[in-house]
């Protein structure tokens, strides 16, 4: 694993500087059914493919951010900085 | 074979410099002498030394065959490190040299017999017979003394290399791998003219080039041909033209322009061993023993490594790897004089080394080619020159005698073979380029490249092989594989086993997986697979290529050892207390101090526990004893420096805690000092620590030792993109930290401090702002120890200066410095649950028994669905719940024994301890629901016998926390 990652901040840096969060999703509202509270907290789709997720520049400007990635082939299509709205959880 | 010591002709025509001081290496102990410019192959065959090595499985005699580190024939151990190509191995003076795989010598090796048995390993040998473990125990030891290349020296690699390197050595081994990380626009792989070639035409255009060659000069196959015109037109990007001069002479000039050129950096003795992911290459450099870059100067820091690992990054990549000869099948192929023809003329002009004394040339040329000329220069005489196809056998049993031919036995001691020349397509196929048969060339060749791939030289063309390769008699002796010992008979029995597939017959063989990685063997085995499946080469295809092209060591990869190392700023202190140090992450943290010396009543001072008894103190060592007492009776002083500590503020920092952490914090009054936990979304506990608020917006959290790193991000993960306006900063490293606490806690501090320290001003749970003997602290009152006590934060540059002061402050209360090891005991007798000791990575705070770090009517926070779960679990007798444990007999259980119920394993213990204020063993274990009620007994196993144990959901000391307060 030697792939490149396009930080927001600080562009093009080795994956070694990045620690993987998980993938993107949006956490119930207080008070959802336990269903989807299970949903949420035990399923991953473990994308064979393009996937959202989090990742973290450790080593680097210190920021969370999201970077869709083809997980087959490990191409980073894109990188954003999370959009900034109120609740705590992008989309 | 006794070796003469300098039996060389006087200069020769392609070799170096005269008139330089003489080198010796040493050979299995004997000085041999050697020349500038050789490499330990050729020294060593210039002593006449014919045998290089012996076979992987059958221990047959092997000399040199490629003379161009392609092959497996001439790895020896080079000053302590096994498995070296000699042939491409510069020597230089006092090298080590010795033979691997044969014992006791190359000549005479006693495990040769295991030819004669060669039913023993027929292929898939491993696969058919080791059906059975007891079978592979009994059969394993002796095959790891049979099969193998090499052993690893026992010793690390530094001290074998400075040992052997004087000029290295002096300041001590140093580091004997080291890793760099590099960046280039265009990376060059491949030093031969169409490398060199490419190289100056990127630099030229502007672009920064690292040019990685793994010969120890520049110049690829032109530097070993004859001294006649080369052919071609050499015209360089300069405009300079070079055409007409010799092999040599060009590789020289088109070198010199090379070393010039500021923009291009040269790796000499480098093997580009892999692409990875990212226009990652790697690189391996050798540096023992010669220079180590030609223009390119190894780092700072770095001066002692054997090899480095070069991490090189490029936006553009120029494969110029050239071709190499394959090894023809015919009976026998394996016979040290058997050569393929680079070998030949690199010996004849590279180092003057004479191969033979009579050859015979396989070639398709009638005169026998280029090579025939260089061989009669050389003083060999030509004893015939014959096609491929007349060839049958080689004669000979551990040199060659002679050839046998389809017209007739010849005699010679030199068989020079013209190979099929095949494209060096490694990294080609790493880069994701596909390979197709061409039949014009009767080669494979690279097709489809990446963007950034370019492909230049004989690696994407070669002047086309004059017949399509043969596969060869099938025969046991006919080697497809010299790696692996795998001959045609084995692939035609795989073939006929049902193997049929290139890529299932590879892995059933081992064919092309030995340390040449495919190069002698892997158009051969097509072949042959391709005769015996009636199969065309095309549709046969090729075996995958992957990452290394060639053997590097593991050493190389794991790099230097570089462990970093966490020192408190209190560090000197407990140095000068010569305390015992433990490891906790990356910190090193006092564990225990030295015992005082006997001291008659020393347990005199202050008040005694409620409990004490001399007739326990067995179970305690004397140093916690004198540790815990300094803290119960009078007053302990501990550096908790090691705990991360953030600075959180803003005005929606209540906020983010309230979301973040299990309990609520924004109703927290100024001043106060609150227990926090955090779960995950499964409700799993992460950590806890304390949360003080110093103010509406500020707040200062402190976090277990090793977890600061995570904590931080944890909470800057869900705070991103909220919008919310609140800064999280680790200021861990910026403070020292001391825990002083003890019943004379409060007398030692109020000398240093204008603060009141009464409970009335400073009560339990409270934090201020303090000046504490002219240092500014922020004071938490809290009781991890049970005791009452101020955790000190301070600016670290204060840490020394502050922990002599308190402990003169101290002294005529009778302080003592108390380590971990007590710490964790008298939390123990606190019942206080370390998370990550006491809970793993499957424990919520409703089984943990820590429910009150929950709560549970905030609207929302991380966790709290799954914590609800577990609440409601919690009435159904499903989990298992931690609790605390008083043993009813006087043993004392080691952490992580097991619970017993019902004749089962049924839970564990996490701490347990000697309590010295209840006088029996008491812990914390992790047990069925079902006894978790107080008063209960369960069985834990204590050295072989079952002890008993009684549960407590109280406190073992102070049960109702009165000390704490006072
Ligand atoms: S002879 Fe050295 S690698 Fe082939
Ligand atoms: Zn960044």
């Amino acid at each position: 694993m030697s792939f490149l990652i396009p930080c927001p901040n600080c562009g093009e840096r080795s994956v070694y500087e990045f620690r993987f969060g998980a993938e993107v999703k949006s956490r119930p509202s207080a008070g959802s059914p336990s269903e989807d509270w299970l949903r949420y907290t035990y399923v991953k789709q473990n994308e064979s493919g393009v996937q959202k997720e989090w990742w973290y520049h450790r080593m680097g400007c210190r920021q969370w951010f999201i970077a869709v990635r083809n997980t087959a082939t490990n191409e980073v299509l894109s990188t954003s900085l999370p959009e900034e709205k109120p609740g705590g959880t992008s989309s | 074979m006794a070796h003469p010591v300098d039996p060389s002709p006087p200069g020769h025509p392609g070799g170096a410099s005269e008139g330089v001081c003489p080198i010796t290496i040493f050979f299995d102990g004997k000085p041999i002498s050697a020349q500038p410019g050789d490499t330990v192959a050729s020294a060593l065959y210039r002593c006449g030394v014919r045998i290089f090595s012996r076979s992987f499985k059958y221990h047959r005699p092997r000399g040199l065959l490629c003379g161009s580190g392609h092959c497996p024939n001439c790895l020896m151990t080079v000053d302590g490190i096994p498995n070296v190509r000699t042939c491409i191995t510069r020597v230089h003076d006092g090298q080590k040299v010795r033979h691997q795989n044969a014992t006791p010598s190359l000549e005479n090796d006693w495990l040769s017999v295991s030819g004669f048995f060669s039913w023993l390993m027929p292929v898939g040998f491993y696969y058919k017979t080791f059906t059975h473990p007891l079978v592979w125990r009994g059969v394993e030891p002796l095959i790891r003394k049979v099969a193998g290349l090499g052993e690893v020296s026992p010793e690390p690699a530094a001290d074998a290399g400075s040992e052997s390197h004087p000029e290295h050595g002096s300041t001590g081994a140093g580091p004997a791998y080291a890793h760099i990380f590099w960046h280039t626009e265009v990376a060059v792989v491949g030093g031969g003219p169409a490398g060199l070639l490419a190289a100056l035409q990127a630099a030229r255009s502007g672009g920064r080039v690292v040019l990685i060659d793994d010969q120890p000069e520049l110049g690829g196959h032109l530097r070993f041909q004859g001294k006649g015109r080369h052919s071609g037109e050499w015209v360089m990007p300069d405009g300079q033209d070079l055409s007409g001069l010799s092999g040599p002479d060009l590789a020289r000039k088109m070198a010199e322009q090379v070393v010039k050129e500021p923009r291009i950096r040269v790796l000499q003795d480098s093997t580009c061993f892999g692409l990875y992911e990212g226009r990652l290459l790697g690189v391996l450099q050798k540096l023992a023993g010669g220079q180590r870059t030609a223009n390119g100067s190894p780092s700072a820091g770095h001066s002692q490594a054997l090899e480095r690992l070069i991490y090189l990054r490029t936006q553009r990549l120029v494969v110029a790897t050239g071709a190499y000869e394959a090894l023809p099948l015919f009976e026998n192929n394996d016979l040290p004089g058997v050569m393929l023809r680079s070998a030949a003329q690199r010996l004849a002009h590279l180092h003057g080394v004479q191969p033979g004394k009579r050859a015979v040339i396989v070639s398709e040329q009638a005169d026998g080619g280029p090579v025939a000329a260089d061989l009669k220069v050389a003083g060999v005489e030509i004893e015939a020159v014959i096609p491929r196809r007349e060839l049958v056998s080689a004669l000979g049993r551990k040199h060659i005698k002679g050839i046998r031919t389809t017209r007739g036995d010849l005699a010679c001691d030199l068989l020079v073979l013209e190979g099929d020349r095949v494209p060096d397509a490694g990294l080609i196929a790493q880069a994701g380029g596909s390979l197709r048969w061409e039949e014009g060339q009767r080669a494979f060749l690279p097709g489809e490249m990446p963007p950034f791939v370019t492909v230049v030289g004989e690696a994407a063309g070669i002047q086309p092989n004059p017949e399509a390769p043969l596969p060869g008699p099938c025969s046991k002796k006919t080697f497809v594989c010299v790696c692996e010992d795998v001959t045609v008979k084995d692939l035609c029995d795989a073939v006929q086993e049902g193997f049929d597939h290139i890529q299932t017959l590879k892995r059933y063989s081992t064919v092309t997986m030995g340390p040449c990685q495919g190069r002698m063997c892997q158009l051969s085995s097509i072949a042959v697979c391709a005769r015996q499946t009636g199969r065309a080469m095309e549709q046969t295809g090729t075996t995958t290529s992957r990452p290394p092209t060639l053997p590097i060591s593991l050493g190389s990869l794991a790099g230097p050892r570089h462990h970093p190392v966490r020192r408190t700023p209190l560090h000197p202190c407990h140095e000068a207390l010569g305390c015992t140090w433990m490891d906790m992450g990356d910190w090193k943290r006092p564990h225990h101090y030295p015992a005082p010396a006997a001291e008659p009543g020393a347990s005199g001072h202050g008040a005694t526990p409620a409990h004490t008894s001399t007739s326990h103190s067995h179970h305690l060592p004397t140093f916690v004893e004198a540790e815990y007492r300094a803290v119960r009776e009078r007053v302990g002083i501990i550096d908790v420096s090691t705990l991360g500590r953030l600075d959180v503020r803003g005005k929606d920092a209540p906020k983010l805690l309230d979301k973040v952490y299990t309990n609520r914090l924004s109703d927290m009054k100024l001043g106060r000092v609150r227990h926090a936990a955090l779960c995950d979304e499964a409700g799993i506990l992460l950590d806890d620590g304390t949360v003080s608020r110093l103010a509406e917006d500020h707040y200062f959290i402190t976090t277990s030792t090793g977890n600061i790193e995570f904590v931080q991000q944890w909470l800057e993960w869900w705070m991103a993109g909220a919008g919310w306006c609140v800064h999280v900063t680790n200021v861990t490293g910026g403070l020292a930290a001391v825990n002083v606490a003890g019943p004379k806690a409060r007398e030692t501090l109020a000398g240093l401090t204008g603060t009141s320290l009464e409970t009335a001003a400073f009560p339990y749970m409270n934090c201020r702002q303090a000046d504490v003997g002219g240092v500014p602290c922020l004071m938490l009152r809290i009781g991890f120890v049970g005791e009452t006590g101020w955790e000190l934060h301070f600016p670290a540059e204060y840490g020394e200066y502050l922990w002599d002061l308190v402990m003169k402050e101290g002294q005529p209360f009778g302080i003592g410095a108390f380590g971990v090891e007590t710490q964790r005991l008298l939390r123990l007798e606190k019942k206080h649950v370390i998370v990550g000791v006491d809970t793993d990575a499957t424990s919520n705070p409703m089984d943990a028994d820590m429910a009150w770090v929950a709560k549970l009517d905030k609207e929302d926070f991380i966790g709290k669905a799954a914590i609800l779960r577990f609440q409601a679990r919690l009435a159904t007798g499903q989990s298992e719940r931690l609790v605390g444990f008083v043993m009813e007999d006087d043993s004392v259980p080691l952490d992580g024994s097991a619970v017993v119920h019902g004749g089962r394993p049924a839970g564990r213990v996490t701490s347990c301890r000697f309590s010295p204020s209840i006088g029996r063993g008491i812990g914390l274990a992790w047990i069925p629901s079902a006894l978790a009620h107080a008063g209960r007994h369960f069985s834990i196993h204590v050295n072989g016998q079952l002890g008993q144990a009684r549960v407590t959901f109280q406190p073992f000391y102070d049960p109702e926390g009165k000390r704490l307060r006072m």
